[in-house]
Order: structure tokens, then C-alpha cells, then sequence
């Protein structure tokens, strides 16, 4: 699938999403081009989560609509593994597989999904540690690892799958303070690099020095979309300078 | 079905003492589970080896054996000091009732023990160290805290317990009590169907686990209610 | 009353013959049981409640029922049903030994799909949400996910329940069978000494329990290698 540059790679229009009574988003629509970094930031509970795990379906949506990479989400989605393939996603609790050494849980979807052979999957396994400067840790369990090493871990083994746009769902929020800038760092040569990202975070200096937009969610809603500079300088709406006041006050 | 006219009566008064034995036990067993678990809990080496000992050899060794042990070997001992009176004596033994009573109950108990010590040792040590940090006495934490907080935590393995000796009820048969299976034993001589006797004791057991699952559950409910979302 | 302990030492190779017995009790209706469990797990977790519900009402009834009574409707009750007595399965029913491995395995059977479901529902959700994520398919989860990962979780739980088995493989003295409590059994009956006999053949299933424990225990550290720090 060869999009233009400008097109956008992920689209959302109008998305609702109930758990139960409880509506998580309200009428979201976002629209992301190819190599635009997106940093969502809000309150807790306020969807960011909820969207970003729409984006690869880890939730379904109950009405709107969202396509990614040319496909679009439904129930009918039969591909949707095909789909997720293409899209990177970094957990909060890192999530990687306890029963695998470090090196099997990077060559585990290349070799299933992608049908790579072990030679090869395990090359680009290395290469991967190598740029999230932990090849010495290939042959550890992750129990094994430090936070900050087992979410770097993690950023290696979603890109091993070579995907068109990369999801971090707070990645730096299960961290310990002195372990939050290497995985950052990582993050920020990874947009350097022209990754298409789109981060849930809450490291305000990564927005600021990364995004390309801002997003605020509140109560299921996109309030404000805006780029860094915009978005911390003058938020024009309340909601957003109350929550920057709150998170940039100390 | 019409096999079953006349019997309807030995079925019920057999699940009678089914249910007897069942309340007998489990007063026991409950009793045999505390002791166990304050032996393992204390700080006296010879009480806990003593827990561990209980624990290990009813745990691993067949019901049917430690049930036919009880039974056989109280009766041989019993017989014998009754011949040091009156030497004309043959038999002597504990009714099966209270044997086999004793027995199951020995057995779940050893499975208690460990489910209550497991609960005492589950009970947050934050929630205990809250307690004495607000100046509450250890006999108050005890109560207010350790106590509630145990019982949510037994009461799922506790339901389990009870259904094993619901079931184990079902082996006294063998050393003569007249409960459910004896008299389907007595009907299959009469009417020749075994099948459909049998089946009934089935059904009859079905029907008391339903009973205890049902009550574990609710039980459960009640004791789960602060762990519920607010809404 | 004494302690004869020369009657001891006459009776343990009496009751080590039927070792054998025990042992063919214990592991056939283990690995059939087990079977019998992996089938009944998938049905619940299947996600259709055409397969879900009969699998559930099977572990009800087979779970609230005395493992003894289902013994004997096996061994005595389904003669008395003539589809049995013509069925393929006649020549396994016919035999006490037949009946109690089939009685044997339909009940652990329906204890084990449980211990195995607790394992799959112990499974972290967040690492099936990785593989999916990664685009693994479910049937691939399934397979590299969740099953080691179950496996190792319900282990304790399963030696547990092979120890149970091995209890419940001494009601076959019931129907007639000469493992080592039917031996035991007989020669109480002979000898009118329940304590020498019993508290050997006592000792004889703790050591068989120790062992099942044991061989668990190494198997459950050789699944557990990745949890070493």
C-alpha cells in the first residue's frame, strides 16, 4: 500500500465508544498523516487510552468510523491481524512474553506473522536491540530486565514488525523517574528518524521538543488540538489551561 | 420409574442422615481446621511439626483407607477392652454414624487447616499495621480487621470443603450406614435396577452440592459486597 | 492387643502385588482424563454456548456427584441399559477394571478442565493484547501465548488433583478389584488386624504421594525457569 505523503494514514471520524452505560469517547475525529508525531495528553479517564486502543482495535468502537492504513475498522474486519501488523503499540506494563528470552519475544511475530526465516528474524532482532542500545540483554528473561530495559525491549520487538505507524500507550508511567530519559530518548530517535507516532504520555518536555500536535482529551471529547508551542504557550480553552496548571505547576 | 414405587421413602430418610452427617462433620471439620491451623501458626515447633504430620498423611492417603482405619481399628480396640470385663464379648464398635462422622472430618479438616492458615497469613499486613498505627488493641484488630478480612479470603476453598464432605458422605456406605446408597442398595435387591437406583443417589447428591454452592455463593456476595464498583 | 509386626512384614509384598493395579488405575484415567479435559476446556472456552453449556453441565454433574456412586453406576448401573450391553464399549464395561478407568477418567476429567481454564484465565490480559497487537492471530496466541503460560500456572493445581486420583483409584476395591486396598482389605478380613495392615498400606500411598509431589515440583521449577531473576 504506497499512500501519498499527505494523505492521512489514520483516520477517525465521529467515534463513539461505550463500555456499559459509560461513554469513553465522544464523537472523536482525529486524522494523522504519514510521519506526523501526535502526543494526547489529559486527565485520567479521559479516553486517551480508550482511543489510541481503537486505532488497532484492542476495542471496538460502537459507532464513527476509523481507518487505518487504507483499511477500514469494522466487525467485519476478517484481516484485522493483517491490520495490526502495520501498527505498533507500546503498553504502559510493557507486556512482554515472561516465558521468552529477550530475543524470542523480538523474533516471535516476524517469524509467525511475517514468515521470516529464524536466520533472519533473529539478524533483525539484534539490529533492533542494538538501536535501543540493549544487545547485550538478547538472551535474558524479561523478569531479568529493569523497567526501563524491558519497555525499550518492548519498542524493539513492535518494531521488528517494521510498522507504518508506532502507538505508545503511556509508556513511561510504570517507570521509576531515574529510568523514564533512556526510554525517551529512544522515543525521540525514533522520530527523528520519521516515524508516524502517536504517544499517550505525559512527559510534557517530549511533547514539546517531538509533537507536531497536540491533542487534549477531557471526558471522552478531543477538546483541543493544537501545535506544541500553541498548545503550551496560549490553550485557548479552560479545560486545557486548568490541566497544564495543574500538571505544570510544580 | 415405576421401579422406584415403595422406595421414595428410603431414599429420603437415607438423604436425612446424608444431611446428619453433613452438619456432624462439618462442625468437626471446622473444628479440626482451627486447631490445625493455630498448631502451624504458633510458635511452638512441636505443635507445628504435629499440624504438619496431620496435614501430610490425611491429605495423602485414600479416604476409604483412613475411613476403614477409624472404623475397624476403634472396633478391634474397643472390642478387646470389652473382653477384659466380659470375655462372652465379639463385637464392639463406634456406630458407623459417628465413625464415619469423625473420619470425613478428619480428612477435610487437614484441607481446612491449610485454607485457614492461608487466610490468616493472606490478611494485608498494611491493613493490620493501619489498625495498630490508629491505636487500636491487638484483640480490636483482630476482630475488626484480621476476622473479616479472613473470612472473604477462606470462603471460596471453605464452599470446596464442604462440597468434599458432602461427598465423602457417600463412603460411609461402605461400613454400614444406612444412608442413600444403602438404600439403593436395598431397592436394587427388591427390583433389579441398579441403573436407575443409582442414578437416583446421584440425583439426591446433586441436589445437596446445589444447595451448599448456592449458599457459598450468596455468602460470597455478601462478603465481596465492599469490592463492588460504586455505580 | 499388640503391634504384630511380623504380620507387617508378611503383608507388604502381599499388597505391593497390587501395585501394578494401582499404578494401571492411576495412569490410564490420568492421560484419558486428561483428554477428556483439554476437550471439555476448549468447549468453554469456545466462546458458543452450544458447546459451552453441555461441557458445563457435565463438570456440574460430575463435580457434585461422589466419584463412588459414579463408580457404581458404571460398574453396576449400565448393565441394566441393553444399548450398552450392544454397544462397542461392552468388552471394556464388562470388566470391573475397565469400568473403574472409565469412572475414574469421566470424573477427573471434569475437575482438570477446570484447573486448566484457571490457568488460561490467569494469563495476563496485556500479553494476549501484545499478540494481538502484533498481529498474531488468535489460533497462534492460543498456541504461543497462553498455553506455556497456562501450563506452567496450573501445575500445582494438577498435581493436586493427580494426587486426588490416585486416592480415588482405592474405591476399585469397591467393585471387586484387587489393587493394593483390595489386597489390604482381605486380609483384614483374614486377620482381624485394621492397624498393622492399614497404617502400612498408609505409608505406602504417602510415599506414592510424595513422589507425584516431587515429580510435579521438578517439572513446575523447569516451567518456571524464566521467572529466576
Amino acid at each position: 500500500m504506497s499512500a501519498n505523503v499527505t494523505d492521512p494514514i489514520i483516520v477517525l471520524e465521529n467515534v463513539d465508544k461505550f463500555f456499559g452505560p459509560f461513554q469513553a469517547l465522544k464523537n472523536v475525529s482525529l486524522s494523522v498523516r504519514k510521519g506526523e508525531k501526535i502526543v494526547v495528553c489529559g486527565p485520567s479517564g479521559s479516553g486517551k487510552s480508550t482511543m489510541i486502543r481503537c486505532i488497532n482495535r484492542l476495542e471496538e468502537h460502537n459507532s464513527g468510523t476509523i481507518i487505518v492504513n487504507g483499511h477500514e475498522l469494522t466487525d467485519k474486519t476478517n484481516d484485522i491481524d493483517a491490520v495490526r501488523s502495520e501498527i505498533g503499540m507500546v503498553f504502559q506494563s510493557f507486556n512482554l512474553f515472561p516465558h521468552m528470552t529477550v530475543l524470542r519475544n523480538l523474533m516471535l511475530a516476524p517469524r509467525l506473522v511475517r514468515k521470516t526465516n529464524k536466520v533472519e528474524a533473529e539478524a533483525l532482532a539484534r539490529q533492533y536491540l542494538e538501536r535501543v542500545r540493549i544487545p547485550e540483554q538478547a538472551d535474558k528473561y524479561p523478569i531479568q530486565l529493569s523497567g526501563g530495559q524491558q519497555q525499550r525491549v518492548a519498542i524493539a520487538r513492535a518494531l521488528c514488525m517494521k510498522p507504518e505507524v508506532m502507538l505508545f500507550d503511556e509508556p513511561t508511567s510504570a517507570l521509576d523517574p531515574e529510568m523514564i530519559s533512556e526510554v525517551l530518548d529512544v522515543m525521540v530517535d525514533l522520530a527523528r528518524e520519521g516515524m508516524t507516532m502517536i504517544c499517550v504520555t505525559h512527559e510534557m518536555g517530549f511533547a514539546r521538543s517531538v509533537a507536531d500536535k497536540v491533542v487534549f482529551m477531557d471526558g471522552g471529547e478531543i477538546v483541543e488540538v493544537a501545535g506544541p508551542t500553541e498548545f503550551f504557550e496560549s490553550p485557548r480553552n479552560e479545560r486545557t489551561k486548568l490541566f497544564l496548571s495543574q500538571i505544570l505547576a510544580h | 420409574m415405576s421401579a422406584l414405587t415403595g422406595w421414595w421413602d428410603d431414599f429420603f430418610w437415607g438423604s436425612v442422615v446424608v444431611g446428619q452427617v453433613f452438619f456432624v462433620s462439618l462442625i468437626l471439620m471446622v473444628v479440626f481446621g482451627l486447631i490445625g491451623a493455630a498448631a502451624k501458626l504458633s510458635k511452638s515447633r512441636v505443635a507445628q511439626r504435629i499440624a504438619d504430620a496431620y496435614t501430610v498423611v490425611f491429605r495423602g492417603t485414600p479416604e476409604l483407607l483412613v475411613l476403614l482405619l477409624i472404623y475397624f481399628g476403634s472396633a478391634v480396640t474397643l472390642t478387646a477392652i470389652a473382653q477384659l470385663f466380659d470375655p462372652s464379648v465379639k463385637f464392639v464398635d463406634i456406630p458407623p454414624f459417628w465413625a464415619g462422622s469423625f473420619s470425613i472430618a478428619l480428612i477435610v479438616g487437614s484441607y481446612a487447616t491449610e485454607t485457614f492458615r492461608g487466610a490468616f497469613m493472606g490478611v494485608n499486613p498494611g491493613h493490620i499495621e493501619a489498625a495498630r498505627a490508629l491505636g487500636l488493641s491487638s484483640v480490636q484488630t483482630f476482630f475488626y480487621v484480621r476476622i473479616p478480612e479472613m473470612w472473604r479470603l477462606a470462603l471460596p476453598p471453605f464452599g470446596n470443603h464442604m462440597l468434599s464432605l458432602i461427598k465423602d458422605t457417600a463412603l460411609i456406605s461402605i461400613i454400614g450406614l444406612n444412608e442413600t446408597l444403602f438404600a439403593a442398595e436395598q431397592a436394587i435387591g427388591a427390583t433389579g435396577k441398579p441403573f436407575t437406583m443409582y442414578i437416583v443417589v446421584g440425583c439426591i447428591y446433586l441436589g445437596f452440592s446445589t444447595i451448599i454452592t448456592l449458599t457459598v455463593m450468596a455468602l460470597e456476595k455478601y462478603a465481596n459486597r465492599h469490592l463492588e464498583r460504586a455505580r | 492387643m499388640s503391634f504384630d509386626v511380623a504380620l507387617i512384614v508378611d503383608s507388604i509384598p502381599k499388597m505391593l502385588m497390587g501395585l501394578g493395579l494401582t499404578l494401571q488405575l492411576l495412569i490410564l484415567s490420568a492421560v484419558l482424563g486428561l483428554l477428556l479435559a483439554t476437550v471439555l476446556l476448549l468447549m468453554r472456552i469456545s466462546g458458543k454456548w452450544y458447546l459451552d453449556l453441555p461441557a458445563q453441565a457435565y463438570i456440574y454433574v460430575f463435580r457434585g456427584t461422589p466419584i463412588l456412586v459414579q463408580i457404581f453406576i458404571v460398574y453396576y448401573g449400565f448393565p441394566q441399559l441393553g444399548f450398552i450391553r450392544d454397544s462397542f464399549l461392552w468388552p471394556i464395561l464388562r470388566e470391573p477394571f475397565g469400568c473403574a478407568v472409565v469412572a475414574l477418567s469421566l470424573n477427573t476429567g471434569a475437575y482438570v478442565s477446570e484447573i486448566l481454564r484457571g490457568g488460561v484465565l490467569g494469563v495476563d490480559r496485556g500479553l494476549h493484547e501484545a499478540g494481538s497487537a502484533l498481529g498474531l492471530s488468535a489460533h497462534q496466541r492460543f498456541i504461543y501465548i497462553t498455553t506455556p503460560l497456562a501450563v506452567r500456572l496450573a501445575i500445582p493445581a494438577y498435581s493436586n488433583d493427580v494426587v486426588s486420583l490416585m486416592k480415588s483409584t482405592a474405591l476399585a476395591s469397591t467393585i471387586t478389584l484387587l489393587d493394593m486396598m483390595g489386597i489390604a482389605r482381605t486380609i483384614v478380613a483374614e486377620t482381624y488386624a485394621p492397624y498393622e495392615i492399614f497404617i502400612s498400606l498408609a505409608v505406602i500411598y504417602l510415599i506414592m504421594t510424595w513422589f507425584i509431589q516431587k515429580a510435579f515440583g521438578v517439572f513446575e521449577r523447569f516451567m518456571s525457569r524464566h521467572e529466576r531473576q
